[in-house]
């Protein structure tokens, strides 16, 4: 690390959305030649922080510094005057095209001469892209088309591409979500050396163990503030983690004391080639289970094969998957023969997977029961009784159902979208972050329709990222990591930190429990 | 976008999609105007247009002539409503399903009247259903796809018909049949009807019927509105994309027959220009080409209003090619109207 001041360094930055304050006075520094980790749980500000830092807000407060001298970071080009490079965690390159094309679109070098400013370079694209790829140690052709390489090669690139702009800070989100475990000892290597030739870099990220392999400092966001920040020497897995989680007055468990009845839905062996394997478990009646794991351990992907949704592909090896529904063999095929047989999913992206958005609230209500009703119109479950009890129930506002479902706000789009799946009646209820994006007094009628559900012997499988809300729920979850069952907690081994930290693939250092 | 807690929202900047609610009830008016009442006013403007520049307009002969030539048109867009409902725009192979289908019931006419219409109506439902499959399974774009069938068809037909028009044989049972489906009326309730009218009736009848009130018609109309929530709801988007070009497919060999026995002869032109006038109609009758609306009434004013203005120019003068700039026009100005319309009230 070296002396004077930060590459940037941010007093009291603070962004506000509509009602809520999405970063809060939060300082924030990164100096020459370090690795700064900025960790958090979903929606605890880091993608705000991130996205301010590249100059995409223009209404933040608070000071930003680049080497000592005030700016002003409102736009991407101010952002990147200041020296501030970005690594998005969704790859954005254009894969038709080639490696020197995506790494130097915008400023394509031109032949000299007096037709050169409609002339391309291409000796000079070669040369220059090799020069970016050599840094990063991609040993490609420049011309290779993007979409002919793998993910950990593009990700190669898009950092390629960030260098290209000669940056002071490079800010990294999630980059090791597409990556195997050897790709990622060699992407650390790559930041070793981007390190030592005095780049500061900015690693955000909810993976432990990587933080503390890179890291040099780390600081914590929590709810929009600052909560904890320090070398990195001076944590520990359980440090950090309570710093993420908090030590919240704890939501009121919805479903803790309820006694689940017989085994309802008992999985095998399963297995998705590439996505889950060998996972085991078993869902009574009566019961909320809930799935935890990090980004691509498995989590939907094993949802939505036991729905059918995907196509159906074992392993070869190990023994044989079976899935049982209550004590008859269930093998999924397709979704409305798991409708018929009472399975239900609810998908995460009520936007994109959930809901017709131009169709009313009804329309969208009733479209759930249309794949497996035995009437002519197939609306069997779909009349306006139904529809008025399930919006009374959830508490729908405004309760209208001519409304198109794109014009309720996210909480009320999200009930409509958990009215579409209870108007099925399933026996086994998939949820897939039923509350994700959605305002607290949503949150909160949703959970508790969700508990009413199991009460009526439903069994509830809720799939999240939310750890609050997955503790609140569940009497008992499993936690996916790299497609396997690492843990499975119940009763009082079921806390947020128990999970984050198996979703982390640690154990537990002191027994029952640390919140 | 960071909305995990945000109490207020209803003005939180993620979750309202849509104008303002002032500005959304005007949007609202307008649309229904356009969608409900808009059609039926262009109708009434262009019979007052065509009752002030024409004596002509309301006479009984004119009257049939405009039934005449929307017959045809009217059994293809009842058809292609479920494409374009289901979000899969048009078919533009129907000229050569047409072709194809005139052109199989003429060479079966050794087989009678019932192997006449059963070769025409297999050559209708087997394109489609490769269409159907192409579009549906493989996911293919449905106008390149179409239009490349539309190209292979248009070949096939000159190359085994040596290029050469067939004539049905009045002299067999099946050709004198088959002739006189054109020109045989049909008493319904007092009043008498050209057979393809009444063919046209019973097509649209059924499908109302299909779109409107089936389960089949609300999955259509699903996967036209969203694909992916509609294979999510466990609906079997593929097959159900497949149906739509089968109906369609069906429609149009029907109204091949026809056309082939009101020319008397079976060529591999027989149909040109239908899809386009289909197409036409089906956007003006209120169906969104971005899918999931429509009814089957809706494309039957949409006919209407293109038969009503072709005959108007017809009457005042108009040639047949600047009927084809007017017609242009036309739908220039509802795809962009209706494109508008689409954006406002889309999804952010």
């Amino acid at each position: 690390m070296s002396d004077g001041p930060p590459l940037i360094q941010m007093r009291g930055v603070t962004k506000a959305y509509p009602g809520t304050l999405a970063i809060d006075a939060v300082d924030f520094d990164v100096r020459a030649g370090e690795v700064h980790a900025l960790m958090g749980e979903n929606g605890a500000g880091k993608s705000t922080l991130m996205k301010l830092l590249a100059g995409g807000f223009g209404d933040y407060t608070g000071g930003v510094t680049v080497r000592g001298a005030a700016v002003r970071l409102g736009t991407p080009a101010a952002a990147r005057a200041a020296g501030i490079a970005m690594v998005h965690q969704e790859l954005s390159l254009a894969e038709p095209l080639s490696i020197a094309e995506n790494l130097l679109a915008g400023r394509l070098p031109r032949a000299g001469g007096w037709a050169g400013r409609w002339r391309l370079d291409r000796r000079a694209l070669r040369d220059q892209t090799r020069r970016w790829l050599t840094q990063v140690g991609l040993d490609a052709d420049p011309y290779t088309a993007v979409e002919q390489l793998s993910p950990h090669e593009r990700q190669l690139v898009e950092i390629a591409k960030a260098l290209s702009t000669e940056p002071a800070v490079l800010v990294m989100d999630e980059p090791t979500s597409a990556l195997s475990r050897r790709e990622v000892e060699r992407l650390f290597g790559l930041i070793d050396g981007l390190k030592r030739g005095g780049l500061g870099v900015v690693y955000i990220s909810h993976h432990l163990p990587e933080v503390f392999r890179v890291a040099d400092r780390v600081t914590v966001l929590r709810d929009g503030r600052r909560v904890a920040s320090g070398p990195i020497g001076a944590f520990t897995s359980e440090g950090l983690v309570e710093a993420m989680v908090g030590r919240r007055v704890a939501d009121a468990r919805v479903c803790r004391a309820r006694e689940p009845g017989a085994v309802r839905l008992k999985v095998s062996h399963y297995s998705r080639r590439g996505f889950f394997h060998d996972v085991s478990f078993a869902l009574r009646e009566g019961e909320i289970l809930g799935v935890s794991g990090l980004a691509g351990a498995g989590r939907s992907e094993l949802a939505r094969a036991l729905c059918g949704i995907d196509p159906q592909e074992s392993l070869a090896a190990g023994p044989r998957p079976s899935i049982e529904l209550d004590g008859a063999p269930y093998w999924p095929t397709t979704l409305d023969a798991a409708l018929r047989r009472g399975l239900a999913y609810l998908p995460e992206d009520r936007k994109n997977q959930g809901l017709a958005l131009l169709n009313t609230a009804l329309q969208n209500v009733r479209s759930g029961r249309l794949a497996i009703a035995r009437d002519r119109r197939g609306d069997d479950a779909g009349r306006r009784g139904v529809f008025d009890r399930l919006a009374a129930a959830l508490q729908l506002d405004p309760p209208e159902p001519g409304r198109p479902a794109g014009q309720f706000s996210g909480g009320n789009q999200q009930k409509v979208l958990l009215a579409k799946w209870l108007a099925v009646d399933p026996k086994v209820l998939i949820l897939d972050e039923p509350t994700r994006g959605v305002d607290v007094g949503a949150k909160q009628v949703i959970h508790a329709s969700i508990a009413a559900l199991a009460d009526t012997g439903c069994s509830v499988v809720v799939v999240s990222s939310d750890l609050p809300e997955l503790v609140a729920l569940c009497g008992r979850a499993v936690v996916l990591r790299r497609g396997r069952v690492f843990a499975e907690l119940a009763g009082d081994e079921l806390t947020e930190d128990r999970v984050l930290l198996a979703a982390n693939g640690e154990r537990p250092a002191r027994a029952g429990g640390a919140a | 976008m960071n909305a995990t807690t945000d109490p207020t929202h209803r003005s939180s900047p993620t979750d309202v999609a849509g104008p303002r609610p002032d500005r959304q009830r005007k949007t609202a008016l307008v649309s229904r105007v356009l969608h409900r009442g808009g059609l039926w006013l262009m109708l009434g403007g262009l019979v007052l247009v065509g009752l002030l520049t024409s004596r002509q307009f309301a006479s009984a002969d004119n009257l049939i002539n405009i039934l005449r030539s929307v017959t045809l048109l009217g059994i293809v867009s009842v058809g292609v409503a479920f494409i374009t409902c289901g979000k899969h725009y048009v078919d533009l192979s129907i000229p050569a399903i047409m072709a194809a289908a005139g052109m199989a019931a003429v060479s079966a006419q050794g087989w009678g009247p019932a192997g006449m219409l059963a070769a025409a109506l297999a050559v209708g439902l087997g394109i489609g259903a490769v269409n159907g499959a192409v579009v549906g399974y493989l996911r293919l774009n449905p106008i390149i796809w179409t239009l490349a069938v539309s190209f292979f068809l248009d070949g096939f037909l000159r190359w085994a018909y040596a290029g050469r028009q067939i004539y049905p044989d009045a002299d067999t049972p099946g050709g004198a049949f088959f002739l006189n489906l054109s020109q045989a009326q049909v008493g319904l309730g007092g009043a008498v009807l050209p057979l393809p009218t009444v063919v046209m009736l019973a097509v649209a009848l059924a499908g109302a019927l299909l779109l409107g009130g089936t389960r089949f018609g609300r999955k259509v109309q699903l996967t036209g509105a969203d694909f992916e929530v509609a294979r999510l709801s466990g609906v079997r988007v593929g097959r159900t994309v497949m149906l739509t070009f089968v109906v369609s497919g069906v429609c149009t060999a029907i109204a091949g027959v026809l056309l082939t026995s009101m020319n008397r002869q079976a060529t591999f032109e027989t149909g040109l220009g239908y899809d386009f006038n289909a197409v036409t109609a089906v956007v003006l009758g209120g169906v969104a080409l971005n899918g999931g609306r429509g009814s089957v009434v809706g494309v039957l004013g949409g006919v209407a209003v293109v038969g009503v203005l072709l005959n108007v120019l017809q009457l005042a003068g108009v040639g047949s090619f600047g009927q084809m700039v007017v017609k242009g026009l036309v739908f220039i100005g509802i795809v962009a109207g209706t494109s508008a319309f689409a954006r406002k009230v889309g999804r952010e």
